[in-house]
């Protein structure tokens, strides 16, 4: 069965696709996502993805009143509200300096309630399932490249800019004597967050996306001694997940997003058991020589 | 650096903190503030760091006002119990040194400045599993990777015992023995055995009293 499955992946086009966006998706994720947990931002994701889903929902919307030039593809104006969204999460953020996940609950509910909204309105509720929970056995080759884009210009901003954002990222407050221009930053970075998660809609979905990025860090977290280590420790599990998971949704035939997620999430509970239990010996070997 | 403050007014909301304070510290000056919590002392550190905006009065960096000041590289800055960091996402020392040195400084010379403070052992170690003496010369290190002009420090004793307190002070004796401008800010009452040269005292009634050590040079009254 499992050789079926690795055979299937490099001889089946769209099995190669899955492949090709799922390793991406499973560097993507978690590098991004170990600055969103830095910040405690764990929720954002999540809220980009909401208001990405009221651009794609609008853009359903135009296509069906027969504006179709510029929104055929309902990725693109998914991206410019996610951007929306991420400059509202900042703006409340900043007004709620010290209730920051208040910006959150503000931005995903407005994000909700537009994208119930325009779907309604463009009568393609059918459509919905897709966008909230994704499919990656499904993406095109035009996808594949366009993940490919994403990742590269991510790759590119951390080489050059990855110092930084990781320094404002840790410790905001004192990023400014580093000679860092903070609001840049802030801006890069979740101008940068926004256009990912948009992009990784299509392949992880709504509702699962933010789980994708937090969840292997969560796990990385607990193995970790270093970011460096912690960073790639949360990309193993992330790849692990997305493996796997592959394999599951080909071979059992249940949606893939679900499937990487719950591995994601097995991992997480695997590794935490496993620490608690090597912790536990460890001070009894110590009780005893003492 | 010059610091030249002028007539400084600050409140939050309604609630006054500080009532026209003024005072000039020149290149080389070894300023300790003090006062009881809650006596304006961090509200003022926030005002020169341009973290609070000033509405009444004026603040000056070598003659040039702290709206237009952009070179805050000159300043390096310890926060109080560092309090903004998130040292709970694993991180060693030689990372966090070496994402906080964006004017290339290279590792031998970040090396060098751990070993001077005695923690050259730490730089592979994770930061939460530093206790709080190492973590505060650390951050003391992380402030004088830029070559700062000016060294502030908010309550640094607060959370480290006697031992590691008088290596502290002596540290900041050495720096300010190389020309660096320090600011030191304290609740106790044990800067009296420092080689400070001003002293501000903060009595949070609003009257603060500016003096060069020994000579009182201006009261700031409500």
């Amino acid at each position: 069965m499992f050789l079926t499955f690795i055979t299937d992946l490099f001889q089946q086009d769209f099995m190669l696709r899955a492949l090709i966006a799922g390793v991406l998706l499973g560097v993507l994720a978690p590098l991004l996502g170990t600055f969103v947990v830095v910040r405690r931002l764990s929720f954002i994701a999540d809220t980009l993805g909401h208001f990405s889903l009221v651009g794609i929902s609008v853009s359903l919307f135009l296509t069906s009143l027969g504006v179709t030039i510029f929104f055929e593809k309902p990725l693109y104006l998914g991206i410019v509200f996610s951007i929306v969204g991420g400059l509202l999460i900042e703006f409340f953020r900043r007004s709620y300096n010290n209730f920051q996940e208040i910006s959150m609950v503000i931005v995903i509910s407005l994000g909700a309630a537009l994208s119930a909204i325009f779907f309604s309105l463009s009568k393609k509720t059918g459509s919905l399932y897709n966008y909230l929970f994704g499919s990656i056995l499904t993406v095109t080759d035009y996808y594949v490249v366009l993940i490919l884009i994403t990742a590269i210009i991510v790759a590119l901003l951390f080489i050059f800019f990855g110092k930084q954002i990781l320094a404002v990222s840790f410790d905001e407050s004192s990023a400014k004597f580093l000679g860092i221009n903070v609001n840049i930053f802030q801006f890069v970075f979740i101008i940068m967050l926004s256009v990912v998660v948009s992009v990784l809609l299509e392949a992880a979905g709504v509702l699962l996306i933010s789980s994708m990025m937090v969840i292997p860090v969560a796990a990385g977290m607990k193995l970790g001694w270093s970011y460096r280590s912690t960073l790639i420790i949360s990309i193993v599990f992330s790849e692990l997940s997305v493996f796997f998971g592959l394999w599951a949704a080909y071979t059992i035939n249940i949606p893939s997003g679900a499937a990487i997620v719950s591995i994601n999430i097995f991992i997480l509970l695997f590794i935490t058991v496993i620490k608690k239990i090597v912790t536990k010996r460890r001070i009894a070997k110590l009780d005893k020589i003492q | 650096m010059q610091i030249n403050i002028n007539n400084l007014s600050f409140a939050y909301g309604t609630k006054t903190i500080i009532s026209n304070l003024s005072l000039t510290l020149n290149s080389g000056d070894y300023l300790v503030i003090r006062g009881k919590n809650g006596s304006g002392k961090s509200t003022f550190i926030k005002c020169l760091l341009g973290v609070n905006q000033v509405k009444t009065g004026m603040i000056f960096f070598d003659k040039i006002d702290i709206n237009s000041f952009k070179t805050w590289t000159k300043f390096g800055y310890v926060s109080q119990s560092f309090d903004s960091f998130n040292y709970e996402f694993p991180i060693t020392v030689g990372e966090l040194l070496s994402i906080s040195s964006l004017k290339k400084t290279s590792e031998s010379e970040r090396l060098r400045l751990l070993e001077k403070m005695g923690i050259f052992e730490i730089v592979n170690q994770n930061i939460n599993s530093l206790s709080g003496g190492q973590l505060q010369r650390v951050f003391i290190v992380r402030a004088m990777l830029n070559n700062p002009e000016v060294l502030i420090l908010d309550e640094p004793t607060a959370s480290i015992d006697k031992q590691n307190k008088e290596f502290f002070y002596k540290t900041i004796e050495d720096l300010h023995q190389q020309g660096i401008t320090i600011i030191l800010i304290t609740h106790n009452d044990d800067f009296e055995s420092l080689n400070y040269t001003h002293l501000l005292s903060m009595y949070g009634d609003l009257t603060t009293s500016f003096e060069e050590r020994g000579v009182e040079l201006s009261e700031g009254v409500l």
